[in-house]
């Protein structure tokens, strides 16, 4: 743990994150959480949906962790038009079955009622409903797996091992 | 022309130029100034300086907003590029984007490069084994391309002298196919590659699984301290730069070495447009430079010139330089210059999976792996193709994630790691024969943003690389089957020539100026100050990563320039 400080100061000394090249400036905390392209209903409809796959516990969810902007800027980024659209409705959908079957919003629906229509999805005949319940829950599950959080409480991921050991018991 | 004057001609007058300030361009330099040459290195990208210039070296997988993915935009707008599987959101600043530096391909050929200071030292895997007298006397032996005018004796001392400085980590195997070196500590081969090795070894009399030779750290000797440079940490993230200076790359290593003597001068921005040929001397007097912020052209002089632009480069920049003496580029009297292109084959892969060792895992991480010398063809031809492959080997213990459920079961499920069987690898590395059809050519129309003419390439697979594919697959597969590997599986990428990033050839060496460019010294037959010693000098490709060999070459040519132009012969 002191080391990874030791390194993170070492990189800031150096101005290093200010070297950045003009096409990568995107590279910044700060802009994960601007960049997005869902309405505010969708956004925060969309954050109930990653909050309801993975909900906060003793540790926080997904929802907290802000695993919906990361998911939000990837459909943005890495995928195609056609994918994008698709997400966007995709969320829409799902609330409007909401609507149609609690009389409330996605994100205002109580927690069952949340993880039903979202198994439903999963479970549906429907392709573009199953594909945008897969896409959400592998961005949701990375963006949670890698989010600071996780990492450095629960996996601990380690910046500099400083070793190899080709052979040792697994842990129980 | 203009602004001729914004120095004197004794100002741009150096002992020595050296072009381009990758793997063979930093050694050059480094070996120049030791000498004590005043020494000019010119490079046509920006300057990266070893620790402040690495933007990304300690951001942590988090503050990538993409988690290492590139948004689309980018690949999309680099199509070239990011074939590479290094190419990512943690390295892509250290790539040449596809529309910067465009080239013609009449053939598909992923042709990828760092233009930058430090060339592709910063982003390369690392791999460094030696060659063996077999690779050297190939071509004569198996009567393809022409004789090699070295042998491994002549660059053997060459190979231990760059091997100390640079760090090279690996075990010494004795095997006469695969020499050993001057090592570092090795990496530790994991249970399941030691089963491989027992395996194999009971089973093949001629077939070896050893750990890789690599260019990291593993303990530092004096003179790896005296660069700077410290024990590598296997972060495993080297392609960003390395802070510590674990791996070698021109750097963290050479170009500091050498501006420590006091004897280099290195202009980043330069871009080499040709080399001049001085009718009178009968020799080259300099190069012809754009600098790249201001678009100017100028010119630069030295007695000795080292073209080490990587190999595709260094055909542009000798191509391009015309004279009344030189009117198909320098030194091609012959008319082979930009033939004989070669390169490797890393299209197939095997993968399986071992249910031994389920009590066992490994532990850290490690900057290399597993590795198989080439047994095709190594003591006589006894295939139906020509030459051989050396393959990758690495086992892996998987683990996964239960993804099932939603909510707090998903929730669960994902915080607890579950054990699978071993996975276990291989990738091939094959030799290709260099051929006259394989070539690279001046476009005749297009030019680039500085008005040097396009390369056009013209390179492709033949009928012995698909033999040698066939063959690879079925020994390996056959490998792994017998010791006890379940689910293998063989995958051909059909990776695009260039791909693997070892292009070799062009401006070959030989001993007969009419089928070569360079004698044994990598030195122009017939311009006797110019020396190419990065891979367009390569008469034949081995199936060995070859920068270490470009490496002992630059050193060894070197060695020959200064003591030849201390004796008045240049
Ligand atoms: C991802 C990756 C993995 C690799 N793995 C390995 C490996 O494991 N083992 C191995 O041996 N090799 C490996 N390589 C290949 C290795 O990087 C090259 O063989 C090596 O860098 C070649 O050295 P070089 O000096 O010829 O060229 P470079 O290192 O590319 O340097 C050439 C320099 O010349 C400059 N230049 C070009 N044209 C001009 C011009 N006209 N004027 C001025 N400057 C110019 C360029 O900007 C560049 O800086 C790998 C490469 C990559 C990218
Ligand atoms: S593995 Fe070694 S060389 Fe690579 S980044 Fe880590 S410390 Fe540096």
């Amino acid at each position: 743990m002191e080391r990874r400080i030791a390194l993170k100061s070492m990189a800031l000394a150096v101005g290093a994150l200010a070297n950045l090249p003009a096409w990568a400036s995107g590279w910044t905390k700060e802009s994960v959480v601007q960049t997005g392209f869902l309405s505010a209903d969708q956004a925060k409809n969309l954050t109930a949906i990653v909050e309801t796959m993975i909900p906060k516990t003793d540790t926080p969810g997904a929802g907290e962790l802000g695993v919906s902007d990361f998911v939000q800027k990837m459909v943005k980024d890495c995928y195609d038009s056609k994918t994008q659209t698709g997400f966007a409705s995709g969320i829409s959908n799902l609330d409007e079955q909401s609507v149609q079957k609690f009389g409330k919003s996605f994100a205002d629906s109580s927690k069952d009622q949340r993880l039903q229509l979202l198994k439903e999805f999963e479970a549906s005949s429907d392709p573009t409903q199953k594909g945008f319940f897969s896409l959400t829950k592998n961005l949701t599950i990375q963006g949670y797996m890698t989010s600071e959080y996780v990492m450095t409480n629960i996996t601990h991921y380690e910046m500099v091992p400083a070793r190899y050991h080709g052979c040792v018991p697994v842990k129980k | 022309m203009a602004n001729f004057n914004i120095d004197s001609k004794k100002d741009r007058t150096y002992d020595a130029i050296v072009i381009g300030s990758g793997i063979s361009g930093g050694w050059s330099a480094k070996e120049l100034t030791e000498k004590g040459l005043k020494t000019l290195v010119l490079e046509r990208g920006r300057d990266v300086q070893h620790i402040k210039d690495y933007p990304t070296t300690n951001m942590m997988p988090w503050e990538f907003p993409h988690r290492e993915k590139l948004p689309k935009e980018i690949t999309d707008a680099n199509p070239i590029a990011s074939r590479c599987y290094n190419f990512k959101e943690s390295s892509a600043h250290f790539f040449v984007k596809d529309n910067e530096h465009p080239y013609v391909q009449e053939k598909p050929f992923d042709w990828l490069r760092g233009y930058q200071v430090g060339g592709k030292s910063l982003l390369w895997a690392r791999q460094t084994q030696r060659w063996s007298k077999y690779d050297f006397e190939g071509p004569a032996r198996d009567k393809f391309a022409v004789e090699w005018p070295i042998s491994y004796d002549d660059i053997a001392p060459w190979y231990s002298h760059v091997e100390k400085f640079a760090g090279i980590t690996g075990n010494k195997d004795g095997l006469d196919s695969l020499p050993d070196g001057e090592f570092l500590k090795p990496h530790e081969l994991n249970c399941v590659e030691k089963y491989f090795k027992e395996q194999v070894s009971k089973q093949y009399k001629d077939r070896h699984i050893i750990i890789g030779r690599a260019a990291h750290i593993t303990d530092p000797q004096q003179i790896h301290l005296d660069q700077g440079r410290a024990k590598c940490q296997h972060r495993t993230i080297c392609e960003r730069g390395c802070p510590f200076g674990g791996y070698f790359s021109s750097n963290s290593s050479t170009i500091p070495w050498a501006m420590k003597t006091g004897n280099l001068t290195l202009r980043p921005h330069s871009v080499v447009h040709s080399i001049i040929y001085d009718d009178k001397k009968q020799k080259a007097s300099g190069v012809r430079v754009i600098d790249a912020t201001t678009n100017q052209m100028m010119e630069f002089y030295a007695d000795i010139i080292f073209v080490n632009a990587a190999a595709l480069n260094t055909n542009l920049v000798l191509m391009n330089s015309t004279s009344s003496r030189f009117p198909n580029g320098l030194g091609n009297d012959s008319g082979v210059l930009g033939k004989y292109v070669a390169f490797h084959n890393y299209r197939a892969s095997v993968s399986g999976e071992y249910e031994g060792f389920l009590d066992s895992t490994t532990d850290g991480r490690r900057p290399n792996g597993g590795y198989i010398p080439r047994f095709r063809n190594v003591y006589k031809q006894e295939t139906d193709f020509l030459r051989g492959y050396a393959a990758g080997f690495s086992a892996y213990r998987q683990t996964s994630n239960d993804r099932s459920g939603l909510g707090e079961s998903l929730k669960e499920g994902l915080q607890s790691t579950r054990y699978g069987n071993w996975g276990v690898g291989s990738h091939m590395m094959g030799e290709t024969i260099p051929k006259e059809s394989n070539y690279v050519a001046l476009d005749k129309t297009q030019k680039d943003a500085w008005g040097i003419p396009l390369l056009n390439i013209s390179v492709d697979y033949d009928d012995n690389d698909e033999k040698m594919i066939k063959d690879y697959v079925e020994q390996v597969s056959e490998m792994f089957t017998n010791a006890g590997f379940k689910n293998v599986k063989a995958h051909d990428g059909k990776r695009n020539p260039g791909n693997d990033i070892h292009e070799m050839g062009g401006v070959r060496m030989g001993k007969d100026p009419k089928t070569s460019l360079l004698n044994k010294w990598n030195q122009l037959h017939t311009c006797k100050n110019v020396f190419v010693t990065d891979g367009a000098c390569m008469t034949s490709t081995s199936t060995q990563n070859p920068s270490l060999t470009y490496m002992a070459l630059s050193a060894r040519a070197v060695d020959y320039a200064v003591k030849q132009m201390k004796a008045k012969n240049l």
